[in-house]
């Protein structure tokens, strides 16, 4: 092969790797992710002209240097201006970078008045979304059922980003976006899904044994299905309906979830729980609202026990089911909410 | 018949007793550094094999050999092992055999201290390793060990914190003792401007440990308090704040990135001009490359943090971008000095021309992270762990091997086979893209990090397949160098002192060196002491005394 061949063949080689990367970077199914593909675009010029540059460089010096015969080769201990042109170099392309970078972080953190507000909240392994707005909610069931959210298309969603426990992250591959979920600290973020389909997502930051299972599904619909799945979703009482069979009940946690969604007692009766948890390190316990919507906004909470974690049982001895007039209540797992909840009966 | 002829009593202890004492209690230099190559190398197959397991699982999608309970525990070991017991130990242990003799010396400055900080080694890699006999396993927190995650596990997080805190005081004592040595102990003529590369990278990454190691050792004792002594420090409920934890972890964990790769960068630079028969083109320009990236290392770990939302994002994108421009420098001098050289492609010259080639796709990778709207896209995606793992494997395993091939004949007084180096050699560099270039792909599909399984309809699969095949063809090379090893080791001491016509001064004496390491030093009039004696005609070339 002749020289020119060779540098044909470099040169071929990288622009074959640079296709194969871009080939497989994300379009972007949101106004934001389309800003972030174009960036990637842009290093990726600017890598495969550096990457190019460099190897190219080596190869020929390994082919055209290889030692040939004994004479010394010159004795070159570089200058202070080759020093200068090496630092200038990247120097310069940095002062290329830097800009493009910071113009798209501006359009990616641009918050727009939303249309859909949204409370995402995270936690050991499931996710939960509280439609502000709407006064709906969805969730999923810890391995067994990913929680499936859906946004109007071409409208802005604003996220408020909670989690209930350790760090995770909201990560929709195809948005080409993730944020953070950190206890104590909520994330805000805005994005608007501009392409009508189905997006596989999950939690990218490790967050324990079933980090690898905390996905969920995001649905970008036309507005009319959007409102058709808010009425379907529409705020109901969870759970079905139960016989009372004696005033001592014992519930299991396992993965975040009850073993049961209903509980019945009889009226005037103290109850004797029993719970046990299985999630070995989470916390879980057992609180009874009057209502979901009381849960969720917090007031009215009949009883609560105290939260600890598994794998272990504890009893109580629950007095205040004894002033309950027959009825239908809520109860849930204070820590994880909606997403480990059911129907309270008293008959 | 019985037979009375009585014994004679040995006169010396049992040779095979007094030798195991001898190992045990020395304190000579070059010892201590076999004991670290050697300890380092035995992690390295314990992480190693677990990075096969986590291949192994990750080859197709479903459960087939490990839980994700194990999973977990296998990839949190995994990167504790190769980091804190097998990268930064092996650098470690180059350094203690080489900066001595590089700088003319008969031994550390404090040779007990030396061992000490040797011995800690081992107790804390058993320690962090005896997790997975402990109830509830090893640690499965991650290298990174997030709070509040880290709060909740089991006694496998406090061997894993115990341990790492006896490996950090280990190489605070051992960097401390770098520092000294240099400073203090070089040969008459030997000025700081004459050292060898190697030294000034082994002194620019202890000033990095002495500088960033005592935060995550108050951190680790942090989080051992939240755990046990009730305190809050990393609780949001209680008033502390789980991002404390990553500031304190990421000051310290990106500035050990530089202690895992600035050592690498040093043997590199000794070797690319020993077999190019030209010197280093520009030596100020490495030293100033090195110290300047010392110093920008600790104004960038919240590049680790864009996606908390919680940084001031414009300052660590630029400070981070601006890191790359000394290492931009340190490529260019690297092809400089190649340029018009006479190159002799040894087995040493081929791992540092691999190290030049495959690290620079670790660095470019990194380029892509530094723009925060960029990271928000692949940040805790498997690019990271391309990323990554082109600088580590790619930069400084390739950069350790060239290390051994290089000084395998001063150590042992034997050459490694070229035959059995150059299958390795390749074997390694095809395993590595094979394993790890795909992750890139992964990554930009949106295959996160850290997950013990995956849905087979996520057009994954295939990259998959072929990293776990890579990562096998890696174990094969590896398996090709064990053997290498153990054959030549079995073989007489033949090699001569100076067998690649070496510049710095570990080559001045004899394969391997005397207890007291030189008879006579010659002259040092530059950066290339042996080259100048060549020159002069006082070292025959190839001489084997």
């Amino acid at each position: 092969m002749g020289r020119r061949g060779r540098w044909r063949l470099f040169a071929g080689a990288g622009a074959a790797a640079a296709l194969f990367l871009s080939a497989c970077a994300r379009q972007g199914a949101t106004v934001q992710g389309e800003e972030i593909h174009r960036l990637y675009g842009i290093i990726q010029g600017l890598a495969a002209f550096v990457f190019v540059l460099v190897e190219a460089l080596l190869i020929w010096s390994i082919i055209r240097f290889r030692k040939r015969d004994e004479a010394p080769p010159p004795q070159v201990f570089g200058s202070n201006r080759a020093l200068v042109g090496f630092f200038a170099f990247g120097a310069v392309i940095v002062a290329v970078l830097f800009p493009f970078g910071e113009q798209t972080l501006s359009h990616v953190q641009r918050q727009e008045p939303p249309l859909v507000n949204l409370r995402v909240e995270a936690f050991q392994w499931e996710w939960t979304a509280y439609y502000l707005n709407e006064g709906i909610f969805t969730t999923g069931r810890t391995l067994k059922q990913p929680m499936v959210m859906e946004l109007p298309v071409d409208e802005p969603a604003h996220i408020m980003l909670v989690s209930r426990d350790v760090m995770h992250e909201f990560f929709v591959p195809d948005f080409l976006f993730m944020r953070n979920a950190i206890p104590g600290h909520p994330n805000t973020f805005t994005f608007t899904p501009n392409k009508i389909g189905t997006y596989q997502a999950q939690c990218a930051e490790y967050c324990g044994l079933w980090h690898s299972r905390m996905t969920f599904v995001v649905k970008v619909v036309s507005p009319t299905d959007y409102a058709a799945w808010v009425k379907d979703k529409t705020l109901h009482a969870i759970g079905g309906n139960c016989s009372p069979n004696g005033a001592s009940v014992h519930l299991t946690a396992k993965n975040t979830t009850w073993s049961t969604n209903c509980i019945a007692i009889p009226a005037g009766q103290r109850l004797s729980l029993t719970v046990t948890n299985l999630d070995d390190g989470v916390d879980h316990n057992f609180g009874i609202w009057p209502s979901i919507q009381d849960a969720i906004a917090k007031k009215g909470q009949l009883y609560q026990t105290g939260r600890f974690p598994g794998v272990a049982t504890r009893s109580f001895d629950v007095t205040a089911t004894t002033t309950l007039k027959p009825g239908r209540y809520y109860f849930q797992c204070d820590v994880h909410g909606v997403a480990m909840a059911g129907a309270f009966i008293v008959k | 018949m019985a037979v009375t002829e009585a014994r004679p009593k040995p006169i010396a202890p049992e040779p095979y007793r007094r030798r195991v004492l001898e190992w045990l209690t020395t304190t000579d230099h070059k010892k201590i550094g076999i004991l670290y190559l050697v300890n380092s190398f035995s992690f390295f197959v314990i992480a190693g094999v677990m990075a096969l397991l986590m291949r192994s699982e990750l080859a197709q999608p479903g459960t087939q050999f490990l839980s994700a309970r194990a999973y977990n525990q296998v990839f949190t070991e995994h990167g504790t092992l190769m980091i804190f017991l097998f990268i930064f130990p092996t650098l470690a242990g180059f350094g203690n055999y080489f900066v001595p003799l590089q700088i003319g010396a008969l031994d550390m400055a404090f040779p007990r201290v030396n061992a000490l900080s040797f011995w800690l080694l081992p107790v804390g890699g058993l320690t962090i390793v005896s997790g997975f006999v402990a109830k509830g396993g090893a640690a499965a927190g991650g290298w990174t060990s997030f709070a509040p995650l880290s709060e909740q596990l089991g006694t496998g997080e406090d061997l894993w914190i115990a341990g790492l805190l006896l490996v950090g005081a280990a190489s605070i004592l051992g960097a401390i003792n770098f520092i000294v040595t240099i400073l203090r102990m070089r040969a008459p003529g030997m000025s700081m401007m004459r050292m060898p590369i190697f030294c000034w990278s082994t002194l620019a990454t202890s000033l990095l440990v002495v500088l960033a190691t005592p935060v995550i050792t108050a951190g680790l004792i942090m989080l051992f308090a939240d755990r046990h002594l009730g305190t809050t420090f990393f609780s949001a409920a209680k008033g502390g704040s789980p991002l404390y934890w990553q500031h304190v972890f990421w000051f310290f964990g990106h500035p050990e990135v530089y202690m895992l790769i600035l050592a690498a960068w040093g043997i590199v630079s000794e070797i690319l001009p020993v077999f190019s028969g030209k010197p280093l083109f520009g030596y100020r320009g490495v030293v100033l490359a090195f110290l300047l990236i010392t110093a920008l290392s600790f104004s960038v770990w919240a590049h680790h943090m864009f996606a908390t939302g919680a940084v001031e994002l414009p300052f660590f994108s630029i400070t981070t971008e601006m890191i790359s421009i000394p290492t931009g420098v340190l490529f260019f001098i690297w092809l400089a000095t190649l340029w018009k050289g006479k190159l002799r492609f040894e087995v040493p010259m081929l791992f540092a021309l691999g190290f030049v080639a495959m690290f620079l796709i670790g660095g470019i990778d990194g380029v892509w992270m530094a723009a925060p709207a960029m990271d928000f896209a692949i940040h805790d995606t498997y690019w990271v762990v391309a990323h990554f793992h082109y600088v580590l494997f790619g930069g400084t395993v390739f950069g350790i091997m060239a290390g051994i091939y290089y000084w395998f004949p001063k150590i042992t007084g034997r050459m490694l086979s070229r035959r059995l180096g150059l299958w390795h050699f390749w074997l390694q560099l095809v395993g590595f893209n094979l394993t790890f270039f795909p992750m890139h792909m992964l990554g930009l599909q949106g295959m996160p990090r850290r997950i013990a399984d995956y849905a087979p309809d996520r057009g994954w699969n295939t990259m998959n397949l072929l990293s776990t095949i890579g990562a096998f063809v890696i174990g094969l090379s590896m398996l090709i160098f064990a053997v290498n090893v153990i054959l030549t080791l079995r073989k007489p001491r033949t090699a001569p002192a100076d067998p690649w016509s070496g510049n710095t001064l570990e080559w001045a004496t004899t394969s391997p060196p005397p207890p007291h390491n030189f008879d006579r030093l010659p002259v040092i009039g530059s950066a290339r002491p042996v080259y100048d004696a060549r020159l002069a005609g006082t070292v025959a070339e190839g001489d084997g005394t």
